[in-house]
């Protein structure tokens, strides 16, 4: 494919520049999701550990959920920020403007497959082993980075055409996260709480990705059924509007 | 075959209230039933070929939509109606620099701008150290572009943009850049890719390079074709009032 270079350089370059002028450099991507995880169990732990159906363990539980949330959040934020702070390309030389936002989600892909290898460390020292189904986060990361890319597309079009609308994603991803379970297990939630819950698309990424990793949580097929269709509704959904509504919002650069 | 070819374009700027609206804004003149949209002609009905070997001016005061219409053959902004198409590799003489980020290096810039461009990296690899020679910053391609001063960036960008000879080339204003002595250099090589067989279109305020370099003009007012025809001719009417 003819925009394989350049969409390798984009991310390359979404990785490196944020740790460029840091000592450690792209070992953030690693230590990041460590230490946001530490200070969590450390609040956590004490509340929702051993509230975990047996065969599960806290710390990679955690873990886990932070690296997916990190994934999401960042990478899409970034993607729909990519198109508006990369105008002056876009206004001047024709590249598809899709590009961006699709590389900036590739970027936290990659990300998420780097904070992999502290997440084994913890599920070594909580005593699980990795499981054999490992190969499987492949899929969980490839789609959630379409989910990451449908929706940038068409926020891209939302924050170029009303400047107010990034605070408002920010609340309602906030709402979002606490609507993840990320460090309390479901079930601490009376059942109408736990019915939204499920009903959040996140939630289904996050069991199948603990289970796949090291055996940590019990996906039902409907887990894996609400992961496959939201990611690929939400990138042909994305793309579309994308398309229709970019001849128009360029002028708007 | 016409190389670039422009059929009853039309541009319209749909501006809604300001530039750029918030949600509030749109939700208060709504419920007000004003929610206005002022419709802004930028071109209007504007047609004409280039050939391979032929270069075109478009002249035109301030505003009279010669940029929209660079951008437009350039590919980055869809015309309202009509068709533009462009057959072959086009350099977009546009703001050079487009792209270049100052964390990166000199030469890393050099290769993501190439590839903006749709070039070959790994050729651009082999070229690095002779753009940046060219561009007579060689000695600084390994230093983030921060630490260049302006001069330099908008050499290397000069350099970097013009090390390839394009089918089409597109130039806003960029006849030369730099001091005396680059202003020198990159006229001669700008000069070269103009009169090397590429379809040239060219936007300029610089009357007398007009006449020197354009085989044709094309002379703009608020959007309309106000004249089209031998370079020299357009020129003396547009000097002319």
């Amino acid at each position: 494919m003819k925009y394989a270079q350049l969409i390798r350089l984009l991310v390359a370059r979404d990785l490196t520049i944020r740790y460029k002028r840091s000592v450690i450099g792209i070992g953030w991507t690693l230590l990041n999701p460590m230490l946001t995880s530490i200070v969590m169990w450390f609040v956590f732990s004490f509340v929702f550990a051993s509230r975990l159906p047996s065969g599960q363990q806290f710390a990679p539980y955690l873990m886990a959920g932070i690296l997916l949330n990190t994934f999401f959040n960042q990478g899409l934020m970034l993607s729909a920020e990519s198109i508006a702070s990369n105008g002056g390309v876009l206004t001047k030389i024709y590249v598809p403007p899709q590009i961006f936002a699709i590389s900036s989600a590739l970027a936290g892909l990659v990300n998420f497959f780097i904070g992999m290898i502290p997440l084994a460390v913890v599920c070594f020292l909580s005593g699980q082993s990795l499981a054999w189904s490992l190969p499987l986060v492949l899929i969980v990361g490839v789609c959630l980075a379409f989910l990451v890319a449908g929706l940038g597309l068409a926020l891209s079009i939302v924050f170029i055409r009303f400047d107010d609308t990034r605070n408002i994603v920010n609340v309602l991803l906030m709402i979002l996260m606490y609507l993840t379970p990320i460090f309390y297990p479901i079930s601490v939630m009376n059942p109408t709480m736990q019915h939204i819950i499920r009903l959040n698309p996140l939630t289904s990424y996050l069991e199948v990705f603990r289970w796949a990793f090291s055996n940590n949580a019990f996906p039902t097929w409907h887990n894996w059924a609400y992961m496959f269709i939201t990611a690929a509704c939400s990138f042909i959904l994305g793309a579309s509007v994308f398309k229709k509504f970019w001849p128009r919002t360029v002028a708007m650069l | 075959m016409a190389v670039v070819e422009i059929n009853n374009v039309n541009l319209t700027y749909r501006v809604l209230m300001n530039r750029r609206g918030s949600i509030r804004d749109l939700f208060k003149e709504a419920v007000a039933g004003r929610a206005r949209i002022v419709n802004y002609v930028a071109l209007q009905d504007v047609s004409f070929t280039v050939d391979a070997g032929e270069v075109v001016a478009i002249l035109g005061r301030n505003g009279a939509g010669k940029s929209t219409l660079l951008k437009i053959l350039a590919g980055v902004l869809p015309p309202t109606k009509g068709t533009a198409k462009v057959n072959g590799s086009i350099a977009p003489m546009i703001e050079l620099g487009a792209g270049f980020h100052p964390e990166m290096t000199g030469a890393e810039n050099v290769v993501f701008y190439s590839a903006l461009m749709m070039r070959d990296i790994k050729k651009v690899k082999a070229r690095v150290a002779e753009i940046g020679e060219w561009a007579g910053v060689g000695d600084h391609m390994n230093f983030p572009l921060r630490t260049f001063s302006s001069g330099m960036v908008a050499r290397l960008a000069f350099s970097t943009a013009t090390d390839v000879q394009p089918e089409v080339l597109l130039i806003d204003e960029v006849l030369a850049v730099g001091d005396a002595d680059f202003k020198e250099k990159s006229g001669a090589r700008m000069t070269q890719l103009i009169t090397s067989g590429a379809a040239v279109v060219l936007v300029s305020h610089d009357m007398a390079a007009v006449r020197r370099l354009a085989n044709r003009a094309i002379w703009l007012e608020n959007g309309h074709v106000r004249m089209s025809g031998e370079a020299n001719e357009v020129v003396d009417a547009y000097e002319a009032g």
